[in-house]
């Protein structure tokens, strides 16, 4: 959330729900985790800013050296990063 | 307008419009000079770079250099746009003086993302929709 | 005469402003670097002209004039006739804050002839931010309640910055007064997440 909350060109969709945790012991007062959902940067709007790389406090985002490829259509630029469950 | 003739056999002319930024990486992209024009054969192609912020004022003007491209040159450019700003106003799509994107404007073949997308980006995109 | 930044800002009323530029010239200010507008709304009901000229001869040290204006009826003199120059640094003062330059030039210098507003105003917003949803808002849903967010929904919902609180601006109860544009320019900067230091 913090990624998306800090990027400038607000390119960053984030969506998440929370579950709870199985398997406590017994007494145990309830937990929750948060499970990602989706995770998409729109590369259209990105200027490549870093902020989200440096916010993260996990650091689950790093630069990577390749190409954006480019895209034929209006829209084609959003990558999506995060594959559902199947 | 002057257009650059890409790999200097007349296959492809490459016109920059060069509105900010990115052009710089078009002229880094840019292996020769650009010239007038000439008469194309029939297999040349002709592409339009935009390169860089498409302000609501310079719009027009904008459109009309891609209309007066395809007079010019007797068929529709492929047009493609070039960084983020000329894809959908990138970082400044929330200006009061920003268009967002030269696809409100003209239509657009090639969306090459990037701020500014490295020369070989160009080059590439280049290669992939006009030419070899 | 007071020092900010460093540099010597010569405080003058708007009704002397013509003559104080012309009395610069004429001691070898012959240099005109610029001219600019403030909104000094949350300090002070006013916009702040400033001009700064320079005496190339004699090391080039920037001479400041700032001149308060009312925010509701902002007129100064145009400086054009000592400066030409000036006048298109005072066509965009005009068009972008709406500050009127007696004897100025009437023409718009950037903005499109049917742009309405005045963008550089610190309670104009940009609307297009306010009409988006912030993708930064987004909270972890609570599996199996879709309408109630994880820890925010006790919380105030945040507002990105350059977005004003909405009941400040926008989707507000219109059985209040109208907001005052000093909290709409405040209320611009938003809540932000605050940076851990690392």
């Amino acid at each position: 959330m913090i990624c998306a909350r800090e990027c400038p060109s607000w390119c960053i969709t984030i969506d998440s729900h929370t579950e709870p945790v199985a398997g406590l012991p017994a007494g145990a007062r309830d937990r929750t985790r948060n499970v990602l959902d989706r995770f998409a940067i729109d590369w259209s709007l990105c200027m490549y800013c870093g902020i989200c790389v440096e916010e993260c406090p996990y650091d689950a985002l790093e630069w990577v050296g390749d190409l954006t490829p480019p895209g034929s259509r209006a829209g084609s630029l959003v990558e999506e990063m995060v594959q559902p469950p199947s | 307008m002057r257009w650059v003739d890409w790999y200097g056999d007349g296959s492809l002319y490459v016109l920059d419009v060069a509105l900010a930024c990115c052009t710089l990486e078009f002229d880094a992209a840019s292996p020769v000079l650009a010239g007038p024009l000439p008469t194309l054969h029939d297999r040349a192609q002709v592409a339009v770079v935009i390169s860089g912020t498409v302000t609501d004022r310079l719009a027009p003007a904008v459109a009309a250099i891609v209309d007066g491209c395809e007079q010019l040159a007797g068929q529709r450019p492929t047009v493609i746009s070039f960084g983020a700003c000329a894809s959908s106003g990138g970082p400044y799509w929330d200006s009061y003086a920003v268009t967002k994107g030269v696809d409100q404007l003209v239509a657009v073949d090639a969306y090459v993302p990037g701020c500014p997308p490295p020369p070989e980006a160009l080059s590439a995109v280049l290669d992939d929709l006009v030419g070899g | 005469m007071i020092s900010w930044a460093g540099e010597i800002v010569i405080k003058v009323l708007s009704e002397n402003w013509l003559a104080a530029v012309e009395a610069l010239q004429a001691d070898g200010f012959h240099y005109f670097d610029w001219l600019g507008c403030v909104d000094e709304i949350g300090r002070s009901d006013h916009f702040r002209i400033v001009l700064v000229v320079r005496n190339i001869a004699d090391g080039a040290e920037p001479e400041v004039l700032s001149c308060l204006l009312p925010r509701d009826d902002p007129k100064i003199d145009s400086v054009r006739g000592v400066f030409a120059g000036a006048a298109w640094h005072e066509r965009e003062a005009a068009e972008l804050f709406g500050v009127e330059f007696v004897g100025g030039e009437r023409r718009r210098l950037l903005l499109n002839p049917e742009f309405e507003g005045t963008p550089l105003r610190k309670d104009e917003v940009l609307a297009a931010r306010t009409g988006m949803n912030w993708p930064g808002a987004e909270e972890p849903e609570e599996m199996g309640d879709p309408g109630k967010t994880g820890a925010s929904s006790s919380r105030r919902r945040m507002v990105p910055p350059g977005v004003p609180d909405p009941a400040v601006w926008g989707d507000r109860d219109a059985s209040q007064a109208a907001a005052d544009p000093a909290d709409v320019a405040e209320s611009a900067i938003g809540g932000r997440v605050r940076r851990r230091r690392t």
